[in-house]
């Protein structure tokens, strides 16, 4: 089932690099680069979140910073 | 060169994409046909011996169904309904039991009444009305009662106008004879402050079939008694669901009765603290039509009929007295709605007495300021079959 | 300039009424009811505040510095390394509230209807359509909305009228019984709903008639009010003390809809309209991030980066969000601050600097 989600991830990843790529040619390559980044990094985290889904993540920095706020509306 | 070939490849890989998608269009994972669904069409809650739950259900026959429509009686296609049963811990539980012996996918979507036995109220029905409410089935129309004995076998009565005893059930709820309350009405009377509920008392008489009688009255979610059918007229009256009403009254100084059909009334709770004490002045409007007349009364004359309609006030009063007299003395469960109406006018003083709401209100003052108004005597004018000079004017 | 599409002032009003209706509806609702209970119908009027500040702050800075973002004026304001740091926060905040967002919608579909189908299917099937739409650019997604409007009005007009019948007037009372704080505090959730009207400033330079901005903005801050105030009334008429106790009491109130035992399980029709709203929702803060991605990268292209962004969206929205009751805490206790703080002060602060500057003439527009 992991190995599964990770196909299918790659999948969709890599469906979107081919479909943006043909459009890319005549970008820059600053372009190309953000493109190839963004999507690394999605697949980074997808692959990532398949294994640990309990990650800790940027929303729990959030919730850390705001909570004594968020204790208020708790009362 | 490369450009083409990525072009070509994608344009595959759409394709195969696009057949996909296609897949998908055919509908989703919670695709359910409805031969595959078995509609529940009544509910019944009963307490088992263990303390579990026995829930009944009525589920419809689709076919026999269709041939009730058409022809009286039903012809020869047999039962429109039947009904399964099966206990557990909570009413899920049941249901997933109740499965096992179901061939078709149990369907809540038109679920229309829930009734609980008598035993079962007794004991609580709190934890047996999350289910209702909770699960995206259901539905929060669903008429509520209680039923003498257990439920199952008002459940199980055979029908003779309607196509399902369940069906029977929503219409007299539909009527509004008696109470008439949804579940989300039923929510709505377990969260107010009053910490009370009345639900129709629902009752099967040999020769008769169904029938709405009374109504049982909760404390909390238990049910602590029942009233009968005269005195869950003054209920009525009070909590302004009268709809459907009759009233004959024996007009004094002559013999017989007259009898009116209510068109239309107003019941206005108005709650009143004067010096720390607490009333409620209830202002009720009824106007009424005369249908039968089988006294000397002329109700062509504006005299007798003023005086008619004091009787007429009179007579709702007394109603309504005499379930006063009972529910807020005896019982002491406030089932009309004052909690509500003082928290409404009063939400401060109302935040003191909260908690011993039940030793406040039998003290309350309960003052009726009825009003009735004979609209008209109806398609006759002076009693029919008498004499001209018998008619008292 | 790298949108080359124009839209109306009206387009812009109607893309916003939708942004704050569109998931706004399925969620504020049960939230103001939690706390301000029978006053429930205050609060989205103390909410819209925050939107006719938003609206307002949009414009002021729009007009100092014409045709151009949030995103590209505040470099302009605060120089070029804190104005890159500070695109990176309303970047992040949208994606966060978008993924939030996407994610209240999946639960109220999964949750009430699709009970078997995974989440991420409805998450990524959404993403999908709104990243086509996106594509398109701002005018393909302002003609969305267009043609999604009346049909929005009129199915939510039409639900409030069924329920006529069942409606009690006497739930309104008492009004303010426990003063105003419990509908100051209902209204601390629906105001980072308001306070999206931020967005107005991605919109902004796009306007054929930019002059109009403000006041259809300020028009659609009061047809939202409008419509929150007369939702949260119809349901407190119909359900009174238990309204807080529904997830989502619009759509348990449409499904307690029967008129004459016929017009009745109408709920798929509200869930239509929603989906439609949430669309038209997902689109517009899609579209924003997407521009601001690309502005603060100086590209000059966006669609490239539009569905690698949908891709980080799907994950950020299934990312630290356990279950419904966890999105639900968070958008009720952690959003509105966060909301606060990135869509209401920093604009202002943002505003404020650039109107001393101005002021101080030291600095001239670009």
């Amino acid at each position: 089932m992991i190995w599964g989600s990770i196909l299918g991830i790659t999948f969709v990843v890599a469906l979107i690099i081919l479909y943006e790529w043909p459009k890319l040619k005549q970008g820059s390559k600053k372009e190309k680069a953000t493109v190839v980044v963004l999507t690394g990094a999605g697949w980074l985290l997808a692959v990532l979140l398949v294994f640990f889904p309990e990650m800790p993540g940027p929303t729990d920095v959030i919730k850390a910073i705001f909570q004594p706020l968020g204790r208020y509306m708790e009362k | 060169m490369i450009n083409l070939y990525f072009r070509k490849l994608t344009n595959i890989l759409l394709c195969i994409c696009l057949c996909f998608f296609m897949l998908l269009l055919t509908g989703c994972w919670d695709r359910t046909e409805i031969n595959d669904l078995a509609l529940v069409l009544g509910t019944g809650i009963d307490k088992t011996d263990d303390n579990k739950i026995q829930l009944s259900v009525q589920l419809s026959i689709p076919k026999a169904m269709g041939g009730t429509q058409q022809g009286t009686g039903g012809g020869g296609s047999g039962k429109p309904t039947i009904v399964k049963k099966a206990t557990g811990s909570t009413i899920y539980d049941a249901m997933s039991r109740l499965q096992e012996k179901v061939s078709r996918k149990i369907f809540w979507g038109h679920n229309r009444v829930v009734i609980f036995g008598e035993a079962l109220a007794k004991d609580g029905i709190r934890k047996d009305i999350d289910f209702f409410a909770r699960h995206p089935e259901p539905r929060l129309r669903a008429y509520t009662f209680v039923s003498t004995g257990k439920a199952i076998d008002i459940l199980e009565v055979i029908p003779e106008l309607e196509r399902s005893s369940a069906e029977i059930a929503r219409e007299l709820a539909n009527f509004k004879i008696g109470m008439s309350v949804t579940v989300k009405d039923l929510l709505q009377m377990l969260n107010s402050g009053a910490d009370s509920a009345a639900l129709p008392w629902l009752e099967i008489n040999p020769t008769e079939g169904l029938r709405v009688n009374g109504t049982a009255v909760f404390k909390k979610d238990k049910m602590k008694g029942s009233i009968n059918d005269k005195l869950t007229r003054g209920l009525l009256w009070l909590r302004d669901d009268v709809h459907l009403a009759t009233v004959t009254i024996e007009p004094k100084n002559t013999k017989g009765s007259i009898s009116f059909n209510l068109l239309r009334s107003k019941t206005k709770l108005v709650p009143k603290i004067v010096d720390g004490k607490w009333q409620m002045i209830a202002k009720i409007t009824t106007e009424d039509d005369a249908v039968e007349n089988d006294t000397a009364l002329n109700l062509m004359d504006p005299k007798i009929v003023k005086d008619l309609e004091k009787q007429l006030a009179q007579r709702i009063n007394q109603r309504i007295r005499m379930t006063l007299n009972l529910v807020q003395k005896d019982m002491r469960i406030d089932v009309f709605g004052f909690g509500e109406a003082f928290h409404r006018k009063y939400p401060n003083e109302w935040e003191k007495v909260k908690g011993h709401w039940s030793e406040k209100f039998p003290e309350i003052e309960v003052k009726i300021d009825s009003k009735a108004h004979i609209r008209r005597p109806g398609m006759s004018t002076e009693p029919q079959g008498i004499p001209k000079n018998e008619v008292k004017k | 300039m790298i949108e080359k599409g124009r839209i109306s002032a009206f387009q812009m009003a109607i893309m916003m009424y939708l942004v704050v209706v569109g998931t706004g509806i399925i969620f504020i609702p049960g939230i103001t009811a939690k706390y301000a209970k029978q006053d429930m119908w205050l609060s989205p009027i103390l909410a819209s505040l925050a939107g006719i500040l938003a609206v307002c702050t949009a414009f002021q800075l729009h007009k100092l510095y014409p045709k151009q973002t949030l995103i590209e004026y505040s470099v302009n304001v605060i120089g070029k390394i804190p104005g890159k740091v500070l695109g990176l926060i309303f970047l992040f905040f949208y994606i966060r509230m978008n993924a939030g967002g996407i994610r209240i919608y999946a639960d109220f579909v999964a949750g009430s209807f699709f009970t078997e189908t995974p989440l991420i299917v409805i998450i990524s099937t959404m993403i999908l359509v709104c990243a086509f739409a996106v594509h398109g650019g701002i005018e393909v997604v302002g003609r969305t909305s267009q043609f999604f409007i009346p049909l929005y009005v009129l199915f939510l007009l039409i639900i409030i009228i069924l329920l006529l019948p069942d409606l009690d007037f006497k739930n309104l009372f008492p009004v303010m019984g426990n003063g105003l704080m419990p509908s100051i505090k209902g209204a601390i959730t629906p105001q980072s709903w308001f306070a999206e009207f931020l967005l107005t400033a991605f919109l902004l330079p796009f306007l054929k008639d930019v002059n109009k901005g403000r006041k259809w903005g300020l028009i659609s801050v009061f047809a939202i009010m409008f419509t929150f105030v007369v939702t949260n009334l119809v349901i407190l008429f119909l359900m009174g003390s238990i309204t807080a106790s529904f997830t989502y009491p619009l759509l348990t109130a449409s499904r307690y809809i029967s008129i004459a035992d016929f017009l009745q399980h109408l709920e798929s029709i509200v869930m239509a309209i929603w989906v439609a709203g949430t669309f038209v929702k997902f689109s517009v803060v899609y579209y924003a991030i997407v521009l601001s991605t690309a502005q603060l990268l100086g590209l000059s292209n966006y669609r490239p980066l539009v569905f690698p962004l949908g891709f980080l969206t799907m994950l950020f929205s299934i990312w630290g969000v356990a279950n419904e009751t966890e999105s639900s805490s968070y958008n009720s206790t952690i959003f509105p601050f966060f909301s606060l703080v990135v869509q209401t002060l920093i604009p202002l602060l943002l505003l404020l600097v650039a109107f001393l500057r101005k002021k101080s003439g030291r600095r001239k527009p670009n």
